[in-house]
């Protein structure tokens, strides 16, 4: 067998252990690697609460990992989310991926509560469990640095150990295992960092074919304007958007109240390239290299946090912006619902937080100071906590990023749709009701939505786990990703056989979900976008959604699922006839 | 959805790339629906339902171009890999199926190619193509089989002569009545140097349709812009130029806006042309046969394996200069800038045609019609030998 290793690393921190188990055939060829065969990993465990010491918390990378397929230098990380609830899974690049890959393990499994930090070692020869007392209460940067001999590090920062629901892992190159706050379960474990090493390489089956769809791939690159157009995300990152979505009209301000922000230009793809001389950065191996540092090789914000730093707040000061961003890196919080705790907080209180007290509040969540206790449990808890729970702008408690759903109603939609809350990327409408891309569909409709967001669904979670990145579909299709599966791995694959895996992903998170209580009633957008329009203007209408025709096809959603009215199963025994 | 197929049943029929009542369209929303030709919208929706797609076309094509190509296949194959530049980088090769190999489950043979490509060739029944998430999607990988079909059989003929019984007079079928003189007479140009936006989106809006009418483009291939002071208004991508109102991007030369990340791939191009001559319109097409003659090539001992990429030389067509290069960054806007700007047009070896205007869009359709009027007398000029026989 070639791609995968077939093996997995399993560490008990609770029993100071860790073992080598092969991961079945049949698991692997049904669920890939990554997303898949993490959600996979998780099943008997997935109705534990997320601080349970038995909840697993599983690193799994694809079978592309550790060849050279454009992007595939990713893992997924998967466990149950503290924010949500909800099954909960991210998919991050940097060099630990790969290196994960050449220790020769498909995934590593955490389990159990360590009586004291700690951190793992990983290698060829297996786990070995380190003690990290000294590493407690360090920012990730200086965790990174002191681990950084034994290879790629993931770890988390104080936000993590504290138990902020929105904590995240970094990786050492800067790169998030964001949104859900995994950080927060990985500090449950009073685990501090994982450093991974090797060198095994990946086997390809068939060199030759596995080359011609190589460059199939790079040629779609070259021909997207997204991806290496002049205009798109290799040389402007994905701040790109911000002088889209507000040309469009749909960029979310003062809390989704508005949603066209006038100083988003300080702050727009341009402007950031012309302060800080913009450098192309990126994963290992991407040739997109879409991450952008400056010139002392500091990361630059992406698009979703410069808008939500920015506008959702009302900021337009680049260098509070910039330091923002720095901030929840060194301090291990995700960028997105930090910005939008504080937005719904702000609109709560009557006052944004001014650009100058932005970090100290910050720094208050990560370390539970003051106001800070509640601003880290999120927008959700924040809102309820001030009487109206109608501020926070969230599904399923996950904060929404920086597509307002006023402007693209298929976005609407997947935001509900979403088995881990109110998140652009499960579906990425946006790739064809604002880019383009594959083809155009109307923003501005919901015709034909509810099937597009399940095919995009099931397509992005076999895209999750080969592992790719999203961004690579913005050129390439499926059909040259199935045709370097195959070559690599001997196994034929193809667009149909890869959604039917990615089908069969979604609707395992979705039965999980509905384990946990999930159904119907969570799968809704906040109030807000029902009743209050978005800035109207330059011949463009933003409407309140119709609630009528956004029921209905979320009706027709779960219908085309296969699920019942209430969005469940019919058949409590679904998972058992899964592999 | 019946909306949606309605429209692009009828552009089929307007671009007469289908049969008429020989066309056929499926969509699968919560409900599977389909239209058209009974036999072919039961084999659509036998299709479908097997597919985790939106949108199905099957039509046959208004030529017998794909069968033929079908029948003079080796016995082996089971696809053809036609070398124009869409087909290169958007469909890689397109599978077929013999008439005898369709066999009582023709929907589960289909579906099966159809699992790993965005469209098939059936011989004997047609052209079926697969839209993942629209309809418009089916029907732009419809017509983008046409086109490749269309234009490797024109070459193969070309290099290899008929060898069917039928096909030289279906081929002489095909000069006499289906081919339609080119001419840019009875369209309306703006002649002053535009410069207000809204005239220039109209414009603009108007050639991209002219493009199409006059079947200088298929289905959404090709990109236009014009160029005022300081912006650049330029269609977008994935845009038909049927339907340009409300697609147009103005981009400003001085990239202090990336509003236009949904511009055209061409963008880079058309941005350099601007740079390099003193032009302010620019039409890019894929007349037929232009993008056919583009890869007639007769350099002979040369080293060079990948002619779309690799080919630096500039040869010349008549009076067209034809450099090599692919879409976007992969170098077409590299190699084109440098060689338009005297004779306002350029051929890109596989792909198409761009003309340049000076004050607006005339010149650049008139010279488009003449050079795919020019490579149409060409190809038959050397067809000559094979066609009298």
């Amino acid at each position: 067998m070639t791609g995968w290793h077939g093996t997995l690393l399993h560490v008990d921190l609770a029993a100071g252990t860790s073992r080598v188990e092969p991961i079945p055939r049949d698991l692997l060829l049904g669920y890939l690697g990554g997303r898949g065969l993490g959600v996979r990993l998780l099943r008997g465990a997935h109705t534990l609460d997320p601080f349970h010491a038995d909840m697993p918390l599983i690193f799994a990378v694809g079978p592309l990992c550790g060849t050279p397929a454009p992007t595939a230098a990713r893992l997924n990380v998967v466990s149950r989310s503290p924010l949500t609830g909800t099954v909960y899974d991210c998919s991050a690049g940097g060099r630990f991926a790969h290196r994960l890959k050449a220790a020769g393990f498909d995934a590593l499994r955490i389990v159990g509560r360590s009586p004291r930090p700690a951190a793992i070692s990983v290698t060829p020869e297996g786990g070995e469990i380190l003690p990290a007392g000294s590493l407690w209460g360090k920012s990730v940067g200086e965790t990174v640095r002191a681990l950084e001999g034994r290879g790629s590090v993931a770890a988390i920062g104080p936000a993590g150990e504290n138990g902020v629901l929105f904590a995240s892992i970094l990786m050492g190159e800067g790169n998030a295992v964001g949104r859900g706050g995994l950080g927060a379960v990985m500090g449950g474990k009073n685990l501090k960092a994982i450093a991974v090493n090797g060198s095994r390489s990946t086997g390809i089956a068939d060199r030759a074919r596995f080359e011609r769809a190589r460059q199939d791939v790079m040629r779609l690159f070259r021909a997207s304007p997204v991806i290496f157009g002049e205009l798109g995300i290799s040389e402007y990152g994905t701040p790109a958007l911000v002088d889209l979505m507000r040309q469009r009209r749909m960029a979310p301000t003062e809390n989704f109240r508005k949603t066209v922000f006038e100083g988003s230009g300080s702050y727009s793809g341009p402007s950031i390239r012309k302060a800080y001389g913009s450098k192309k950065d990126g994963c290992h191996g991407c040739p997109i290299q879409c991450k952008k540092s400056d010139r002392e090789g500091a990361h630059l914000p992406e698009y979703e946090t410069v808008s939500h730093f920015g506008a959702l707040n009302g900021i337009d000061d680049l260098g509070s912006i910039v330091r923002s961003n720095r901030l929840c890196n060194e301090l291990g919080m995700d960028t997105i619902s930090a910005a939008a705790t504080l937005a719904a907080w702000g609109e709560g209180r009557g006052r944004f937080p001014a650009a100058d007290e932005v970090e100290g509040l910050l720094a208050d969540m990560a370390f539970l100071r003051g106001e800070g206790g509640l601003l880290a449990q999120g927008s959700r808890r924040v809102a309820q906590a001030l009487g109206k729970p109608g501020l926070s702008m969230s599904v399923k408690s996950l904060e929404l990023p920086a597509y307002d759903p006023r402007g693209a109603y298929g976005m609407a939609l997947a935001y509900c749709t979403s088995n881990r809350g109110g998140c652009h990327l499960r579906a990425y409408p946006i790739s064809h009701e604002i880019l383009r891309k594959p083809v155009a569909t109307d923003r501005f409709s919901f015709s034909g939505k509810a099937r597009i967001i399940k095919i995009a669904e099931d397509t992005n979670a076999a895209v999750d786990s080969l592992v790719a990145c999203k961004f690579s579909f913005f050129g390439a299709t499926l059909e040259e990703y199935a045709e370097m599966l195959a070559a690599v791995t001997g196994e034929e694959f193809g667009p149909q056989s890869l959604k039917e895996i990615g089908e069969r992903i979604c609707l395992t998170e979705r039965f999980y979900n509905c384990a946990n209580g999930f159904d119907a009633k969570d799968d809704r957008l906040p109030e807000r976008f029902f009743r209050e329009p978005g800035s109207s203007g330059e011949g463009i209408e933003i409407p309140p959604i119709d609630e009528k025709r956004f029921d209905e096809e979320l009706r027709k959603y779960y219908r085309i699922r296969g699920l019942t009215p209430e969005g469940t199963f019919s058949d409590p025994g679904y998972l058992s006839r899964l592999p | 959805m019946r909306d949606q197929i309605a429209r692009y049943a009828g552009k089929l029929l307007a671009d007469r790339s289908a049969l008429p009542g020989h066309i056929a369209f499926a969509a699968h929303d919560d409900v599977l629906l389909s239209e058209g030709h009974p036999k072919l919208a039961r084999l659509c929706e036998g299709v479908l339902s097997s597919l985790s797609c939106l949108g199905l076309a099957a039509a046959r094509p208004s030529l017998p171009f794909a069968d033929f190509l079908v029948r003079r296949a080796g016995k082996e194959a089971s696809r053809i890999v036609p070398q124009d530049t869409e087909t290169r980088t958007f469909l890689h090769d397109i599978p077929f199926l013999r008439r005898d190999e369709l066999g009582n489950d023709a929907p589960a043979r289909i579906a099966d190619l159809l699992g790993s490509r965005k469209g098939m060739i059936a011989e004997g029944l047609g052209i079926v193509a697969a839209g993942a998430v629209t309809v418009e999607q089916a029907y732009i990988h419809y017509s983008s089989i046409f086109h490749a079909a269309f234009v490797k059989y024109l070459l193969d003929v070309l290099s290899e002569g008929f060898r069917l019984p039928g096909e030289r007079e279906a081929f002489e079928e095909f000069r006499r009545s289906w081919l339609r003189p080119l001419d840019a007479e009875g369209l309306a140009f703006r002649g002053a140097p535009l410069e207000a936006p809204e005239e220039i989106l109209k414009e603009i809006a108007a050639v991209g349709r002219y493009t199409v009418e006059r079947g200088l483009v298929d289905s959404f291939f090709g990109n236009i812009s014009l160029r005022a002071g300081g912006t650049i208004y330029i269609s977008q991508t994935a845009a038909s130029l049927d339907d340009l109102a409300g697609r147009i991007d103005p981009v400003p030369m001085d990239n202090s806006s990336t509003t236009g990340i949904t511009a055209s791939s061409e963008l880079l191009a058309h941005r350099r042309i601007y740079e390099e001559s003193c032009g302010r319109a620019i039409l890019h097409g894929h007349p037929k046969f232009a993008v056919a003659m583009s890869m007639v090539c007769e350099e002979k001992g040369c080293s060079v394996t990948d002619c779309w990429r690799d080919c630096d030389k500039v040869r010349w067509l008549g009076d067209t200069p034809v450099v090599a290069g692919e879409i976007g960054a992969g170098g077409l806007a590299r190699r084109v800038p440098p060689v338009i700007a005297g004779p306002r047009k350029a051929m890109v070896y596989g792909h198409g045609v761009f003309t340049l205007g000076l004050d607006g869009f005339a010149d650049a359709f008139r010279a488009m019609v003449d050079v795919e009027n020019g490579c149409r007398r060409e190809y038959f000029r050397r067809l000559s030998p094979k066609l009298a026989g």
